[in-house]
């Protein structure tokens, strides 16, 4: 064990000393490579034992949030911060906080779990809570249609100990049905109840809208996002269940505070959530639900989601030539119409934007996902798009067809020079919307740090 | 070096003819049948009308909706997961078949997207040996089949004009599809599986009925199939023989980048 600890140590220093990365990966493998037993070895040595957040969108995001608020009620967790949420990801973070008897520093594990990979890492990691936030199409190519990776994550939970607690987001019919394979006893459910921020309609990129009993299609009373809503079966009379942890009532104040009024078993309190968007709502109340059911005091959970920093490029303001960037990462229709839906209310018309599109593994190498996002919406809001990345003539195309005037969209497939020109065609003090996938928004971002926009993510996300 | 696209040519003042005619779309189970961005078809042919000055109509018909077989031009369907393709086949089969194969033969569009393709053959076998059955537009049939075919495609294709060019698109299907000796391919496999993995050939034609396992979207980045589609609908309701061309810059390019990246 030592050695597979020191390994991953010294591979960690060396990559992040020679700036190839965070040495997020890479050194989780190594030392799996000389002690295959290393995660639940590692894990094992827990004292709090481990927290589990898998879904499709907002995991890291409520994985960030409960870790503010662990640390705010004394807890010192161990956390895969850097969004490397595979087994190797989840190892190098263990290693990384172990001394070299393989004792971690941290008392408690929280880790963010790629939702392909769950059943993996329950088997290793023998979480005693385990949290979903949402199923949506996501990379169909590398996950497979939604329903069977729903079978493969329900049979995963079905094999953990009866009295392991599963958290799940009751608005989402298929993460609701995902605890009725197994034995498990402690089943939760979280979910909006107020419903002055819904709509009526489902958006193209609705994807569970199907009774899971007997197939029917499901009625919305009221729709969040994508398929998130308040539905019952005409057919079979199958619903959704009813939340134990609900926000009750939601005040949202522009792009800075949403202000939340929850009800729980554990009394109602009040949360501050000070990133943008209904997804975000769904964010903290899953961590403040996963908060409460592990004893933790509202004040705690208060104070530390109002001190939520936002998890790396998933929704940063970053200061650059006098301009302000929000950056957002944007990886799949639902993610992106909530983004889309998001700006066009709070950041109202003549929006300048970068939109990068790339189709690396870690993207997705489809992109034919872009026709089901709504850009029809953000179109007749925008004033000029630089449309940038592997498939930017793909995403200048959608953005034709979504109604822009082509002389407005202008292509630059070189990331720095796409961002030099989204700078120079806003104005002083104005704001640039950035949206990126995922390994875009990495490259972006370390366009930024050769810049001095911003600094080295794992040092600006080291302990604080 | 910064490339600005070229801007759209007027091409509806152009056209001031065409503003009398319309078209009409009916888009089969929009709901269940829509997966890797297939309502990017749709947005295709509503822009390339729109911007000729033509009008577009699209109806949306799902379960339980009978068809007219006179009311439409051209009739879309999607790809689904499969839940959804059975839940549709049954529908399909029992409260359409019948009106859609008549406006097959009376020379009507048809465009199938995989499942929806699979389900304009006569039958789908799937792995688990159930038969799923379809509506026999095409003389061909599907094989469910372990590996599921995944990644970008790009065929060569012989549009109606002339000439050979290429289709790109992406594909992801465990079905096998095999053609009857009277059917005619799409096109042929340059990258890709297509419909089967074994005989080079993808997708199906007949008179004026597509069907194939490009998603992509394929219209967007594929303009001159869609200008064929839309002529062809055309040709049928109003006689035209030809269509005012678009400035397709970016089409193209798009189409370029998509097979260079496959």
């Amino acid at each position: 064990m030592a050695a597979a600890v020191a390994a991953c140590r010294l591979v960690t220093a060396l990559s992040r000393g020679l700036g190839t990365g965070a040495g997020s990966n890479f050194p989780g493998r190594v030392s799996l490579r000389i002690e295959p037993r290393a995660t639940r070895l590692l894990a094992g040595g827990l004292e709090h034992g481990c927290i589990v957040v898998s879904g499709t969108n907002g995991k890291t995001t409520t994985a960030n949030m409960l870790a503010g608020i662990l640390r705010q009620a004394g807890f010192a967790p161990v956390h895969n911060r850097a969004g490397a949420n595979l087994i190797s990801g989840i190892t190098a973070a263990l290693a990384q906080s172990s001394n070299l008897r393989g004792r971690p520093a941290g008392d408690i594990g929280l880790f963010e779990v790629d939702e392909a990979t769950l059943p993996k890492a329950l088997e290793r990691l023998h979480p005693h809570l385990i949290i979903i936030t949402n199923l949506f199409r996501d990379q169909l190519d590398r996950y497979g249609e939604l329903e069977s990776l729903g079978r493969k994550m329900s049979a995963g939970i079905a094999r953990m100990s009866p009295d392991t607690e599963l958290l799940l987001n009751a608005d989402d019919p298929l993460v609701a049905t995902l605890g009725e394979a197994g034995g498990l006893e402690k089943i939760y459910f979280y979910g909006i109840e107020y419903e002055g921020y819904g709509t009526m309609a489902l958006e193209h990129a609705s994807d569970s809208t199907h009774c899971r009993v007997c197939g029917a299609l499901l009625d919305y009373s009221v729709v969040y996002f994508g398929h998130m809503g308040k539905y019952t079966c005409a057919n079979c009379g199958a619903g959704r269940p009813i939340p134990d942890f609900a926000a009750t009532r939601l005040e949202i104040e522009g792009m800075d505070r949403t202000e939340v009024a929850m009800q729980s078993p554990f009394g109602s309190l009040k949360l501050e959530v000070k990133i943008p968007g209904l997804y975000n709502v769904h964010n903290a109340l899953a961590a403040a639900s996963g908060a409460l059911l592990l004893g933790i005091e509202a004040e705690a959970i208060h104070t530390g989601l109002a001190g939520y920093a936002t998890a790396f490029g998933r929704a940063e303001r970053i200061q650059a030539e006098g301009r302000e960037i929000f950056l957002v990462l944007s990886k799949n229709p639902a993610g992106f119409n909530e983004v889309i839906r998001t700006i066009g209310s709070q950041g109202g018309d003549g929006l300048r934007l970068v939109i990068a599109l790339n189709d690396l593994i870690a993207d997705g190498r489809d992109v034919s996902w872009i026709w089901d996002v709504d850009f029809e919406d953000l179109a007749v809001r925008a004033d000029r798009v630089v449309a940038t990345g592997l498939r930017a003539p793909d995403m200048a195309l959608r953005m034709k067809y979504a109604g822009m005037p082509a002389d407005r969209i202008e292509l630059e497939r070189d990331l720095e020079r796409a961002l030099a020109r989204g700078i120079a065609m806003t104005p002083t003090g104005e704001t640039l919307f950035a949206l990126t996938t995922y390994t875009a928004t990495l490259a972006l971002r370390r366009v930024m740090q050769r810049k001095g926009y911003v600094s080295h993510f794992w040092k600006e996300k080291a302990d604080a | 070096m910064l490339e600005t696209a070229v801007a759209e040519t007027s091409a509806a003042a152009e056209t001031g003819a065409m503003a009398e005619m319309t078209l009409r779309i009916c888009h089969l189970y929009p709901e269940l049948m829509n997966i890797y961005g297939d309502r990017g078809n749709i947005i295709a042919l509503r822009k390339r009308c729109e911007w000729r000055g033509l009008e577009l109509e699209v109806t949306g018909l799902s379960i339980g909706r009978e068809v007219d077989p006179d009311a439409y031009d051209f009739y879309f369907i999607g790809g689904g997961q499969d839940r959804e393709q059975i839940l549709v086949a049954s529908d399909l089969v029992n409260m359409k078949g019948a009106a859609l194969r008549q406006a097959a033969a009376e020379g009507a569009g048809f465009l199938g997207i995989c499942g929806g393709y699979q389900l304009l053959g006569k039958y789908f076998l799937t792995y688990t040996g159930e038969t799923l059955p379809g509506i026999g537009i095409f003389d061909a049939w599907t094989e469910g089949a372990e590996k599921r075919f995944i990644g970008n495609m790009v065929i060569e294709w012989e549009p109606a004009a002339g000439g050979k060019q290429t289709l790109v698109g992406f594909e992801n299907h465990s079905g096998h599809t095999y053609l009857g000796p009277d059917m005619k391919p799409l096109g042929r496999v340059i990258k890709g599986f297509g419909n089967n993995g074994e005989d080079g050939t993808e997708g199906c034609c007949a008179g004026n009925a597509i069907g194939t396992y490009l998603h992509g979207s394929l219209l967007p980045k594929n303009p001159r199939l869609a200008d064929e589609i839309i002529l062809a609908a055309l040709k049928r309701r109003y006689g035209m023989d030809s269509l005012p061309p678009l400035d397709d810059t970016l089409e193209e390019r798009a189409h370029e980048a998509a097979v260079r990246r496959t």
